[in-house]
Protein backbone atom coordinates (compact mmCIF):
# COMPACT_ATOMS: atom_id res chain seq x y z
CA UNK A 1 0.00 0.00 0.00
CA UNK A 2 1.12 3.66 -1.15
CA UNK A 3 1.32 6.36 1.22
CA UNK A 4 0.99 9.88 0.03
CA UNK A 5 2.25 13.01 1.66
CA UNK A 6 1.53 16.59 1.12
CA UNK A 7 2.53 19.78 2.84
CA UNK A 8 -0.98 21.99 4.28
CA UNK A 9 -1.47 25.54 2.77
CA UNK A 10 -2.68 27.07 5.03
CA UNK A 11 -5.61 30.12 4.03
CA UNK A 12 -4.48 33.40 6.05
CA UNK A 13 -6.21 34.96 8.84
CA UNK A 14 -7.89 37.77 6.51
CA UNK A 15 -8.41 35.74 3.91
CA UNK A 16 -10.41 32.89 5.97
CA UNK A 17 -12.66 35.78 7.23
CA UNK A 18 -13.16 37.05 3.29
CA UNK A 19 -14.10 33.55 2.27
CA UNK A 20 -16.38 32.87 5.10
CA UNK A 21 -18.10 36.45 4.65
CA UNK A 22 -19.04 36.06 0.78
CA UNK A 23 -20.09 32.13 1.24
CA UNK A 24 -22.54 33.64 3.71
CA UNK A 25 -22.93 36.30 1.82
CA UNK A 26 -24.09 34.07 -1.07
CA UNK A 27 -25.71 31.79 1.22
CA UNK A 28 -27.74 34.87 1.93
CA UNK A 29 -28.84 35.65 -1.19
CA UNK A 30 -30.07 32.17 -1.43
CA UNK A 31 -32.12 32.94 1.84
CA UNK A 32 -33.62 36.24 0.47
CA UNK A 33 -34.71 33.82 -2.55
CA UNK A 34 -37.63 32.77 -0.13
CA UNK A 35 -38.78 36.27 1.13
CA UNK A 36 -41.67 36.85 -0.93
CA UNK A 37 -44.19 39.82 -1.01
CA UNK A 38 -46.90 39.75 -3.46
CA UNK A 39 -47.21 41.38 -6.39
CA UNK A 40 -50.03 43.32 -7.21
CA UNK A 41 -49.51 43.20 -11.10
CA UNK A 42 -47.52 39.89 -11.95
CA UNK A 43 -47.96 36.19 -11.14
CA UNK A 44 -44.32 35.75 -9.70
CA UNK A 45 -43.77 37.89 -6.24
CA UNK A 46 -41.24 40.36 -5.48
CA UNK A 47 -37.77 38.79 -3.79
CA UNK A 48 -35.35 40.06 -2.17
CA UNK A 49 -32.48 38.89 -4.11
CA UNK A 50 -31.74 42.02 -5.99
CA UNK A 51 -31.46 43.74 -2.75
CA UNK A 52 -28.50 41.10 -1.66
CA UNK A 53 -26.90 41.91 -5.08
CA UNK A 54 -26.83 46.08 -3.92
CA UNK A 55 -25.55 45.11 0.17
CA UNK A 56 -22.88 42.23 -1.15
CA UNK A 57 -21.62 45.19 -3.72
CA UNK A 58 -21.52 47.96 -1.21
CA UNK A 59 -20.48 45.29 2.52
CA UNK A 60 -18.38 43.26 0.58
CA UNK A 61 -16.60 45.37 -2.01
CA UNK A 62 -16.03 44.65 -6.02
CA UNK A 63 -13.85 42.00 -5.13
CA UNK A 64 -15.35 39.72 -3.01
CA UNK A 65 -18.58 41.14 -3.62
CA UNK A 66 -18.60 39.73 -7.33
CA UNK A 67 -17.12 36.65 -5.73
CA UNK A 68 -20.19 36.04 -3.35
CA UNK A 69 -22.50 36.50 -5.94
CA UNK A 70 -20.56 33.83 -8.35
CA UNK A 71 -20.46 31.50 -5.27
CA UNK A 72 -24.20 31.72 -5.57
CA UNK A 73 -24.11 30.86 -8.78
CA UNK A 74 -22.23 27.53 -8.48
CA UNK A 75 -23.95 26.17 -5.75
CA UNK A 76 -27.52 27.17 -7.29
CA UNK A 77 -25.82 25.60 -10.56
CA UNK A 78 -25.01 21.95 -8.90
CA UNK A 79 -28.27 22.00 -6.69
CA UNK A 80 -28.54 24.31 -3.64
CA UNK A 81 -32.08 25.53 -3.78
CA UNK A 82 -31.27 29.29 -3.72
CA UNK A 83 -33.01 30.38 -7.03
CA UNK A 84 -36.23 32.81 -6.55
CA UNK A 85 -38.79 29.72 -5.51
CA UNK A 86 -36.40 27.82 -3.92
CA UNK A 87 -35.15 26.38 -7.05
CA UNK A 88 -31.55 24.96 -8.23
CA UNK A 89 -30.10 22.76 -11.23
CA UNK A 90 -28.26 23.76 -14.08
CA UNK A 91 -31.25 23.89 -15.91
CA UNK A 92 -31.79 27.53 -14.35
CA UNK A 93 -28.77 28.63 -15.45
CA UNK A 94 -29.15 27.37 -19.01
CA UNK A 95 -32.68 27.67 -20.37
CA UNK A 96 -34.63 29.12 -17.49
CA UNK A 97 -36.27 32.56 -19.13
CA UNK A 98 -35.09 34.81 -15.94
CA UNK A 99 -31.24 33.03 -16.59
CA UNK A 100 -30.44 36.39 -17.75
CA UNK A 101 -30.85 38.32 -14.41
CA UNK A 102 -29.10 35.54 -12.91
CA UNK A 103 -25.95 35.95 -14.42
CA UNK A 104 -26.04 39.56 -14.66
CA UNK A 105 -25.84 39.65 -10.46
CA UNK A 106 -21.82 38.78 -10.14
CA UNK A 107 -20.95 41.75 -12.67
CA UNK A 108 -23.67 44.19 -10.81
CA UNK A 109 -22.18 43.42 -7.19
CA UNK A 110 -18.46 44.20 -8.78
CA UNK A 111 -19.68 46.90 -10.38
CA UNK A 112 -21.68 48.65 -7.18
CA UNK A 113 -18.56 47.59 -5.03
CA UNK A 114 -16.55 48.98 -7.46
CA UNK A 115 -18.29 52.60 -7.43
CA UNK A 116 -19.16 52.59 -3.79
CA UNK A 117 -15.65 51.99 -2.89
CA UNK A 118 -13.86 54.16 -5.86
CA UNK A 119 -11.76 51.29 -6.47
CA UNK A 120 -11.36 47.55 -5.50
CA UNK A 121 -9.53 48.82 -1.82
CA UNK A 122 -12.13 49.19 0.51
CA UNK A 123 -13.28 52.32 2.89
CA UNK A 124 -15.75 52.90 5.59
CA UNK A 125 -18.95 53.18 3.74
CA UNK A 126 -20.32 55.59 6.38
CA UNK A 127 -18.34 57.99 4.68
CA UNK A 128 -19.83 57.23 1.21
CA UNK A 129 -21.98 59.89 0.15
CA UNK A 130 -25.54 59.08 -1.09
CA UNK A 131 -25.48 60.21 -4.65
CA UNK A 132 -22.42 57.70 -5.37
CA UNK A 133 -24.81 55.06 -3.06
CA UNK A 134 -27.61 55.84 -5.41
CA UNK A 135 -25.97 56.30 -8.20
CA UNK A 136 -23.96 52.58 -7.80
CA UNK A 137 -27.56 50.98 -7.53
CA UNK A 138 -29.02 52.38 -10.49
CA UNK A 139 -25.92 51.49 -12.72
CA UNK A 140 -25.99 47.95 -10.92
CA UNK A 141 -29.72 47.88 -11.54
CA UNK A 142 -28.87 48.92 -15.52
CA UNK A 143 -26.70 46.10 -15.90
CA UNK A 144 -29.40 43.43 -14.14
CA UNK A 145 -31.94 44.69 -16.36
CA UNK A 146 -29.79 44.43 -19.20
CA UNK A 147 -28.68 40.88 -19.26
CA UNK A 148 -32.39 40.25 -17.80
CA UNK A 149 -33.78 41.78 -20.81
CA UNK A 150 -31.62 40.28 -23.18
CA UNK A 151 -31.50 36.67 -21.49
CA UNK A 152 -35.28 36.72 -21.71
CA UNK A 153 -35.70 37.54 -25.86
CA UNK A 154 -33.31 35.01 -26.76
CA UNK A 155 -34.74 32.05 -24.37
CA UNK A 156 -38.30 32.42 -25.55
CA UNK A 157 -37.81 33.66 -28.85
CA UNK A 158 -38.97 37.51 -28.45
CA UNK A 159 -37.82 40.78 -29.23
CA UNK A 160 -36.55 42.97 -27.12
CA UNK A 161 -39.76 45.19 -26.65
CA UNK A 162 -41.81 42.15 -26.13
CA UNK A 163 -39.27 40.78 -23.56
CA UNK A 164 -39.26 43.94 -21.77
CA UNK A 165 -43.01 44.10 -21.42
CA UNK A 166 -43.55 40.44 -20.23
CA UNK A 167 -40.30 39.87 -17.86
CA UNK A 168 -39.23 43.21 -16.67
CA UNK A 169 -41.56 46.33 -16.48
CA UNK A 170 -43.79 44.88 -13.92
CA UNK A 171 -40.40 44.55 -11.71
CA UNK A 172 -38.75 47.79 -12.12
CA UNK A 173 -40.69 50.10 -9.88
CA UNK A 174 -39.83 47.75 -6.90
CA UNK A 175 -36.39 48.11 -7.58
CA UNK A 176 -37.00 51.73 -6.53
CA UNK A 177 -38.07 50.35 -3.11
CA UNK A 178 -35.43 47.77 -2.74
CA UNK A 179 -32.68 50.99 -3.16
CA UNK A 180 -34.25 52.63 -0.42
CA UNK A 181 -34.25 49.88 1.49
CA UNK A 182 -30.87 49.22 1.10
CA UNK A 183 -30.00 52.86 1.99
CA UNK A 184 -31.42 51.84 5.35
CA UNK A 185 -29.90 49.18 6.35
CA UNK A 186 -26.17 50.99 5.28
CA UNK A 187 -27.11 53.82 7.41
CA UNK A 188 -28.71 52.02 9.88
CA UNK A 189 -26.57 51.71 13.40
CA UNK A 190 -27.80 47.87 13.71
CA UNK A 191 -24.91 46.54 11.53
CA UNK A 192 -22.35 45.58 13.60
CA UNK A 193 -19.87 44.64 10.82
CA UNK A 194 -16.77 46.17 9.99
CA UNK B 1 -41.14 19.70 -1.72
CA UNK B 2 -38.09 20.85 -2.97
CA UNK B 3 -35.71 18.89 -5.56
CA UNK B 4 -32.59 17.97 -3.51
CA UNK B 5 -29.89 14.71 -3.58
CA UNK B 6 -31.65 11.92 -2.53
CA UNK B 7 -29.03 8.56 -2.13
CA UNK B 8 -29.57 5.57 -4.04
CA UNK B 9 -27.77 3.44 -6.00
CA UNK B 10 -29.30 3.91 -9.45
CA UNK B 11 -27.70 4.10 -13.07
CA UNK B 12 -27.50 8.03 -12.48
CA UNK B 13 -26.34 7.33 -9.31
CA UNK B 14 -23.18 5.52 -10.01
CA UNK B 15 -22.03 7.76 -12.73
CA UNK B 16 -18.96 10.32 -12.04
CA UNK B 17 -20.56 14.00 -11.65
CA UNK B 18 -18.12 15.58 -14.66
CA UNK B 19 -20.15 12.84 -17.01
CA UNK B 20 -23.13 14.26 -16.14
CA UNK B 21 -22.53 17.91 -15.84
CA UNK B 22 -21.33 17.47 -19.28
CA UNK B 23 -23.62 15.74 -20.54
CA UNK B 24 -26.67 18.59 -18.93
CA UNK B 25 -24.38 21.19 -20.77
CA UNK B 26 -24.70 19.34 -24.07
CA UNK B 27 -28.39 18.70 -23.91
CA UNK B 28 -28.94 22.47 -23.65
CA UNK B 29 -27.09 23.23 -26.81
CA UNK B 30 -28.76 20.21 -29.01
CA UNK B 31 -32.52 22.01 -27.02
CA UNK B 32 -31.06 25.33 -28.53
CA UNK B 33 -30.18 24.04 -32.13
CA UNK B 34 -33.23 22.24 -32.75
CA UNK B 35 -36.00 23.70 -31.52
CA UNK B 36 -38.29 22.06 -33.81
CA UNK B 37 -41.11 19.61 -33.36
CA UNK B 38 -39.33 16.47 -34.62
CA UNK B 39 -35.82 17.72 -32.51
CA UNK B 40 -37.83 18.44 -29.18
CA UNK B 41 -39.72 14.66 -29.45
CA UNK B 42 -36.72 13.42 -29.51
CA UNK B 43 -34.74 15.21 -26.67
CA UNK B 44 -37.70 14.28 -24.61
CA UNK B 45 -36.82 11.08 -24.69
CA UNK B 46 -33.84 11.39 -23.88
CA UNK B 47 -34.53 14.25 -20.98
CA UNK B 48 -37.13 11.62 -19.45
CA UNK B 49 -34.93 8.46 -19.85
CA UNK B 50 -32.00 10.54 -17.77
CA UNK B 51 -34.77 11.79 -15.34
CA UNK B 52 -35.64 7.70 -14.87
CA UNK B 53 -32.32 6.78 -14.68
CA UNK B 54 -31.90 8.86 -11.69
CA UNK B 55 -35.40 7.15 -10.63
CA UNK B 56 -37.14 10.85 -10.44
CA UNK B 57 -40.30 11.55 -11.22
CA UNK B 58 -42.67 14.37 -11.91
CA UNK B 59 -42.49 15.06 -7.63
CA UNK B 60 -38.61 15.89 -8.57
CA UNK B 61 -40.30 19.00 -10.80
CA UNK B 62 -42.56 20.50 -8.90
CA UNK B 63 -40.03 22.94 -7.79
CA UNK B 64 -39.93 24.96 -11.16
CA UNK B 65 -43.85 25.34 -11.55
CA UNK B 66 -43.42 29.03 -10.54
CA UNK B 67 -41.87 29.69 -14.29
CA UNK B 68 -44.71 28.08 -15.59
CA UNK B 69 -46.89 31.39 -15.99
CA UNK B 70 -43.71 32.83 -18.06
CA UNK B 71 -43.87 30.18 -20.74
CA UNK B 72 -47.93 30.20 -20.71
CA UNK B 73 -47.72 33.96 -21.72
CA UNK B 74 -45.02 34.23 -23.56
CA UNK B 75 -46.34 33.06 -26.74
CA UNK B 76 -49.67 35.07 -26.16
CA UNK B 77 -46.73 37.82 -26.02
CA UNK B 78 -45.04 36.87 -29.33
CA UNK B 79 -48.13 35.82 -31.42
CA UNK B 80 -50.11 39.34 -30.65
CA UNK B 81 -49.44 42.04 -32.83
CA UNK B 82 -50.46 46.00 -33.40
CA UNK B 83 -52.57 45.94 -36.22
CA UNK B 84 -53.21 43.75 -39.17
CA UNK B 85 -53.15 40.48 -38.55
CA UNK B 86 -53.13 41.09 -35.03
CA UNK B 87 -52.06 37.27 -33.92
CA UNK B 88 -49.30 35.79 -35.99
CA UNK B 89 -49.62 32.78 -35.78
CA UNK B 90 -46.02 31.23 -36.53
CA UNK B 91 -44.43 33.86 -34.08
CA UNK B 92 -46.63 32.40 -31.40
CA UNK B 93 -45.33 28.36 -32.28
CA UNK B 94 -42.00 29.85 -32.31
CA UNK B 95 -42.05 30.69 -28.46
CA UNK B 96 -44.16 27.96 -27.70
CA UNK B 97 -41.27 25.46 -28.48
CA UNK B 98 -38.92 27.67 -26.91
CA UNK B 99 -40.93 27.26 -23.58
CA UNK B 100 -41.50 23.52 -24.10
CA UNK B 101 -37.12 23.39 -24.50
CA UNK B 102 -36.84 25.14 -20.98
CA UNK B 103 -38.75 22.46 -19.41
CA UNK B 104 -37.02 19.97 -20.86
CA UNK B 105 -33.64 21.21 -20.05
CA UNK B 106 -35.21 21.72 -16.32
CA UNK B 107 -35.68 17.76 -16.42
CA UNK B 108 -32.19 16.99 -17.27
CA UNK B 109 -31.01 19.30 -14.33
CA UNK B 110 -33.20 17.70 -12.25
CA UNK B 111 -31.86 14.33 -12.30
CA UNK B 112 -28.30 15.57 -11.88
CA UNK B 113 -29.31 17.67 -8.83
CA UNK B 114 -31.78 14.15 -7.56
CA UNK B 115 -28.35 11.78 -8.11
CA UNK B 116 -25.36 13.78 -6.92
CA UNK B 117 -24.29 14.36 -3.62
CA UNK B 118 -22.71 17.87 -2.83
CA UNK B 119 -19.04 16.73 -2.18
CA UNK B 120 -18.87 14.90 -5.71
CA UNK B 121 -20.32 18.19 -7.30
CA UNK B 122 -17.55 20.11 -5.34
CA UNK B 123 -14.70 17.37 -6.22
CA UNK B 124 -15.71 18.55 -10.26
CA UNK B 125 -15.69 21.69 -9.87
CA UNK B 126 -12.17 21.85 -8.31
CA UNK B 127 -11.44 19.08 -10.62
CA UNK B 128 -12.55 21.46 -13.44
CA UNK B 129 -11.27 24.91 -11.94
CA UNK B 130 -7.42 24.40 -10.38
CA UNK B 131 -5.72 26.48 -8.24
CA UNK B 132 -7.07 28.85 -5.85
CA UNK B 133 -10.12 29.95 -7.82
CA UNK B 134 -11.15 26.46 -7.66
CA UNK B 135 -10.40 26.06 -3.89
CA UNK B 136 -12.52 29.29 -3.22
CA UNK B 137 -15.30 27.61 -5.46
CA UNK B 138 -15.53 24.33 -3.30
CA UNK B 139 -15.65 25.54 -0.02
CA UNK B 140 -18.25 28.18 -0.75
CA UNK B 141 -20.57 26.23 -2.61
CA UNK B 142 -20.29 23.48 0.31
CA UNK B 143 -20.67 26.11 2.78
CA UNK B 144 -23.61 27.58 1.13
CA UNK B 145 -25.26 24.25 1.42
CA UNK B 146 -24.05 24.23 4.79
CA UNK B 147 -25.86 27.80 5.72
CA UNK B 148 -28.58 28.29 3.69
CA UNK B 149 -31.10 26.45 5.93
CA UNK B 150 -29.63 28.72 8.84
CA UNK B 151 -29.98 31.51 7.47
CA UNK B 152 -33.60 31.43 6.21
CA UNK B 153 -34.24 30.45 9.53
CA UNK B 154 -32.83 33.67 10.93
CA UNK B 155 -34.83 35.24 8.20
CA UNK B 156 -38.01 33.82 9.31
CA UNK B 157 -37.49 34.34 12.62
CA UNK B 158 -37.11 38.11 12.21
CA UNK B 159 -40.29 38.14 9.90
CA UNK B 160 -42.22 36.83 12.40
CA UNK B 161 -40.92 39.14 15.34
CA UNK B 162 -41.84 42.00 12.30
CA UNK B 163 -45.49 40.71 12.32
CA UNK B 164 -45.38 40.03 15.93
CA UNK B 165 -44.85 43.80 16.09
CA UNK B 166 -47.73 45.04 13.84
CA UNK B 167 -44.57 44.99 11.11
CA UNK B 168 -47.24 44.96 8.74
CA UNK B 169 -48.58 47.65 9.00
CA UNK B 170 -45.46 49.31 7.95
CA UNK B 171 -44.42 50.55 4.17
CA UNK B 172 -42.72 47.84 1.73
CA UNK B 173 -39.97 49.46 2.09
CA UNK B 174 -39.45 49.43 5.57
CA UNK B 175 -40.25 45.68 6.06
CA UNK B 176 -37.62 45.01 3.49
CA UNK B 177 -34.86 46.86 5.57
CA UNK B 178 -35.60 45.27 8.73
CA UNK B 179 -35.80 41.79 6.93
CA UNK B 180 -32.71 42.79 5.45
CA UNK B 181 -30.81 44.21 8.80
CA UNK B 182 -31.71 41.13 10.63
CA UNK B 183 -30.45 38.50 8.05
CA UNK B 184 -26.87 40.77 7.67
CA UNK B 185 -26.33 40.98 11.36
CA UNK B 186 -26.93 37.24 11.12
CA UNK B 187 -24.73 36.44 8.31
CA UNK B 188 -22.44 38.51 9.57
CA UNK B 189 -22.20 37.07 13.19
CA UNK B 190 -22.13 33.59 11.26
CA UNK B 191 -19.10 34.24 9.00
CA UNK B 192 -16.82 36.06 11.87
CA UNK B 193 -17.33 33.01 13.74
CA UNK B 194 -16.93 30.59 11.29
CA UNK B 195 -13.54 32.49 10.33
CA UNK B 196 -12.18 32.17 13.36
CA UNK B 197 -13.19 28.57 13.71
CA UNK B 198 -11.38 27.86 10.58
CA UNK B 199 -8.24 29.42 10.79
CA UNK B 200 -8.51 27.30 14.68
CA UNK B 201 -8.72 24.44 12.55
CA UNK B 202 -6.13 24.72 10.57
CA UNK B 203 -8.08 26.02 7.46
CA UNK B 204 -6.10 25.38 4.34
CA UNK B 205 -6.34 25.49 0.23
CA UNK B 206 -5.84 22.00 -0.59
CA UNK B 207 -7.99 19.70 1.69
CA UNK B 208 -8.83 15.87 0.35
CA UNK B 209 -11.86 15.27 -1.80
CA UNK B 210 -13.08 12.31 -2.90
CA UNK B 211 -11.09 10.84 -6.04
CA UNK B 212 -13.17 10.55 -8.78
CA UNK B 213 -13.10 8.44 -11.48
CA UNK B 214 -14.89 7.32 -14.66
CA UNK B 215 -16.51 3.62 -15.14
CA UNK B 216 -18.05 2.02 -17.99
CA UNK B 217 -21.02 4.15 -17.98
CA UNK B 218 -19.28 7.39 -17.61
CA UNK B 219 -17.45 6.55 -20.98
CA UNK B 220 -20.97 6.14 -22.21
CA UNK B 221 -22.57 8.68 -21.10
CA UNK B 222 -20.00 11.33 -22.34
CA UNK B 223 -20.04 9.91 -25.65
CA UNK B 224 -23.42 10.70 -25.60
CA UNK B 225 -22.58 14.29 -24.60
CA UNK B 226 -20.15 14.61 -27.09
CA UNK B 227 -22.57 13.56 -29.71
CA UNK B 228 -25.36 15.83 -28.84
CA UNK B 229 -22.63 18.71 -28.79
CA UNK B 230 -21.68 17.35 -32.64
CA UNK B 231 -24.75 17.31 -33.46
CA UNK B 232 -25.52 20.88 -31.93
CA UNK B 233 -22.69 22.32 -33.78
CA UNK B 234 -23.63 21.06 -37.13
CA UNK B 235 -27.13 22.36 -36.78
CA UNK B 236 -25.47 25.94 -36.06
CA UNK B 237 -23.02 25.60 -39.24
Amino acid sequence: MSTRTESVDLVGDEAATNVARAALFAALVGAFAYVSFPHPFSASPITLQVLGVFLAGIFLGPVWGGGALVLYLAAGAIGAPVFSAGTGGLGVLLAEPTLGYLWSYPFAAALIGFVVHGGVTLRDIDTVGLPRLVGAMVAGTAVIYAFGVVGFAVVLELTLVEAFLTGALAFIPFEAVKMAAAVGVVRSDAIAAN
Amino acid sequence: MTLAYVPGDSLAHRLDPRSKLLVQAAFAAAAYAYTTPRGLAALTVVAVGSLLSAEGGPRDLWGYRFAVPFLLVAPLVAGATLGEPWFRLDRARDTTLASYRVLLVLVVAAAYVRSTPVRDSRAAIQWAIPGKPGQFLGVGVALVFRFLPLLKRDLLATREAIHARAGGERPLRDRMRLVAVGGINRAFGRADRLGTALNARCFAWNPTLPRLSFGRGDYAVTAVGVGLFAVATMASI
